[in-house]
């Protein structure tokens, strides 16, 4: 029976059915099934939706509604997992925004689901955040890395004031720091002084492994 | 007196049905009627509503009624023009005029290799003296050539660039505006005596309007400067992946910045502008140079041709290339003509390297190349006595008669045929003993006599430039008790 549903649920997350992705997790609940183990069999169709678009045989929507499915099926399987008091580990712990000025989400969306589908948790700021809200965030939920959003000439400079905010708050050490956007080169991310920059959600969730020396 | 750009001397290229374009208008109000926009500028909700808007105060949303949004948009002028330090540099916006204006890197590229970094303040004088030279260059965007150069911090750079423009080149510049520096930036420019191109209502898509957007739009106003309106919808991003859905949305967002510009202040000077690409599906990038963008632009200048006001497009300065090769020819020189063809007020072409990651000068002039040939081809083709030249073929006759030698050659073939100005147009055994020379190869050399020999036509005075350097270190200033500044430098070295 559990493999059944295991292999059910891997072809409906490839297949980006997410009714049946829903209904499949919530049998799976029902049938006694670990959800952790649940959860695996998600990534498992997540890795090879992200095989395949390295492979250059799928695409951005491909990602994006994989990873909206695997999200909704995340819904039941989460509230398992605290209803039963399960400890879930993560791979770490993201703060993520769009920075102050600029309020374009779709980039930093797509860092933030591909980040979190790949095993970190992540705690999504949203758009237009100052550097105070950045800082708040930092010192609330200790993340292991911060990662920032521009699409804007106009508003990349103002990464460079979250850091030296987050200096001056003297949180730099604690953490790690990525910048990415349309208007974001790897020379402007070493002036402002981030640990990383990639030009793409994909390699972003590359750099933070790499940050945290996860293979 | 005013830059002369090009005219169009027949119909604009049309692909839409007159049931299309009314079905898109028609799909724009309702998105502005069923949806409307998220403004989030407590001044701006109060003014719409006042104007018969249904503003919702708890999530800053806007609907907008169809009576309002017609009677704005009948407020913008067809035609106006925008005033530069120098008479000859006026643009006159409108009709069927194509203006060709330079685009902003962040950084100098090499066009050769494809790196890039920032450039030397002595790069960007020179970058602008190279755009104040070029003969097609009509106007500059915002954060032209390069967004600031070297030793400067990051939040002056913007305002010190902008210095660099206006004394270095009396060509109308665009003004890019962040982190609070709109009113200096525009004190800078009355003081110059120069009006400038102000990318005010600047929407973040897909239908949002940030506060700083709308702020510097009033500002821009109050300064009675002309206002572009803009937005950047992405097909497949921040908008539709379909054409029409996404002109549809794109239109909508741009005559929310007109409803706030006309009911501020009516009868303003308005154009629209934007960047609208399709998303890289493999990247996440705008996808520059796709022939859907193209498509996108043809089709929505027919329809900004029917509201009736200006429109300028973007596309055409962009690339995935990061060499000047193939690449960047084709995926810049298509788009380029058809928003010629189509009915462009301005098309942005000169310089841009790979988005607005690079500018490089050298760029800059093998594109005024390709403003002169679109222009050349879209001044068309004259018929009437003369140029048919009945008369001349009928004395000619049969060979051995030839053309050569006559008088109307010699006074038609020029204004007939544009002669590229950097193209290697030689024989193939020429080109061999003149070492194999590229395109390239010509545009250094004419960088050379440009930078030997241009000066700008009118110069600041001292008692401007005085004015402005206090400005300058105004916000300097401002930004250190701000707190953007680490520590003091001496911003007369910037």
């Amino acid at each position: 029976m559990k493999e059944n549903i295991f292999d059910d649920l891997y072809k409906a997350l490839i297949n980006y059915d997410e009714v049946l992705v829903k209904n499949l997790a919530i049998e799976s609940i029902k049938e006694g099934i670990d959800p952790i183990e649940t959860i695996s069999v998600l990534r498992k169709g997540i890795s090879e939706i992200g095989d395949k678009f390295q492979k250059g045989e799928a695409w951005l929507p491909d990602l994006m509604l994989a990873a909206k499915t695997m999200e909704i099926g995340m819904g039941p399987l989460q509230n398992e997992i605290e209803a039963k008091g399960i400890k879930r580990s993560s791979l770490g712990k993201v703060v993520i925004g769009t920075v102050f000025g600029d309020l374009h989400s779709i980039g930093k969306g797509m860092v933030s689901t591909l980040i979190s589908a790949n095993g970190f948790e992540v705690v999504d700021l949203g758009i237009n955040v100052d550097s105070k809200k950045f800082i708040d965030a930092i010192q609330k939920y200790n993340p292991d890395i911060l990662a920032m959003s521009a699409l804007l000439t106009t508003t990349a400079p103002e990464m460079e004031r979250v850091i030296k905010a987050v200096n001056e708050a003297g949180i730099r050490n604690k953490i790690k720091i990525m910048v990415g956007g349309g208007s974001i080169t790897q020379e402007f991310a070493e002036r402002i002084g981030a640990d990383g920059y990639e030009p793409t959600a994909v390699l972003a969730v590359s750099l933070a492994k790499k940050f945290l020396n996860i293979n | 007196m005013a830059r002369k750009g090009f005219k169009r001397n027949f119909p604009p290229l049309e692909i839409l049905s007159k049931e299309d374009v009314e079905q898109i208008k028609k799909s724009t109000l309702d998105i502005l009627k069923e949806t409307g926009m998220t403004i989030e500028h407590k001044g701006a909700l109060k003014m719409l509503e006042k104007n018969g808007c249904i503003v919702n105060y708890d999530t800053f949303r806007v609907r907008f009624p169809e009576g309002l949004v017609n009677e704005c948009i009948n407020r913008c002028p067809p035609s106006f023009r925008v005033k530069a330090r120098d008479p000859k540099d006026d643009i006159i916006f409108g009709g069927n005029s194509v203006y060709f204006k330079a685009g902003p890197g962040m950084d100098i590229a090499n066009v050769r290799t494809g790196e890039h970094r920032i450039a030397t303040k002595q790069e960007y004088i020179d970058a602008v003296r190279v755009l104040d030279a070029l003969e097609n260059v009509d106007w500059f965007s915002c954060y032209t050539p390069y967004f600031g150069y070297m030793n400067v911090p990051e939040v002056m750079k913007m305002t010190m660039g902008f210095v660099q423009d206006i004394k270095y080149s009396t060509k109308i510049t665009g003004l890019g505006f962040a982190n609070y520096n709109w009113d200096f930036n525009f004190r800078i420019a009355k003081i110059a005596g120069t009006e400038v191109m102000c990318p005010a209502f600047m929407v973040s898509s897909p239908l949002t309007l940030s506060e700083f957007a709308v702020e510097v739009g009033f500002k821009a106003l109050e300064y009675d400067f002309s206002i572009g309106v803009d937005t950047g919808s992405v097909m497949g991003a921040t908008a539709p992946a379909t054409i029409a859905g996404a002109i549809s949305e794109f239109n909508a967002e741009l005559i929310a910045g007109i409803v706030l510009a006309q009911v501020k202040k009516p009868y303003c000077r308005v154009y629209v502008w934007g960047f609208p690409n399709p998303q890289n599906m493999r990247t996440g990038a705008p996808y520059f140079g796709n022939i859907s963008g193209a498509l996108f632009n043809v089709a929505n200048n027919q329809i900004w041709r029917d509201y009736g006001i200006p429109c300028r497009n973007t596309a055409p300065l962009y690339t995935n290339s990061k060499l000047t090769d193939f690449q960047n020819g084709i995926e810049r020189g298509i788009p380029a003509i058809l928003s010629a063809l189509s009915g462009a007020s301005t098309i942005n072409l000169h310089g841009g390297m790979y988005g607005e990651i690079a500018h490089s000068p050298i760029q800059a002039i093998l594109d005024d190349d390709v403003a002169g040939m679109i222009g050349r081809f879209i001044e068309g083709v004259s018929v009437n006595d003369d140029t048919l030249a009945l008369d001349l073929i009928n004395s000619v006759g049969p060979v051995p008669g030839h053309f050569l030698d006559k008088k109307h050659t010699y006074n038609w073939w020029q204004k007939e045929q544009y002669t590229a100005k950097y193209a290697d147009l030689l024989t193939y055994p020429e080109w061999e003993r003149a070492g194999k020379k590229d395109c390239i190869y010509y545009a250094e050399e004419k960088l050379k006599k440009i930078l030997a020999e241009h000066e700008v036509s009118i110069k600041l005075t001292e008692g401007q430039e005085k004015e402005i350097n206090e400005v300058v270190k105004e916000l300097y200033n401002f930004y250190l008790e701000k707190g953007d500044l680490s520590e003091k430098n001496d911003f007369n070295n910037y």
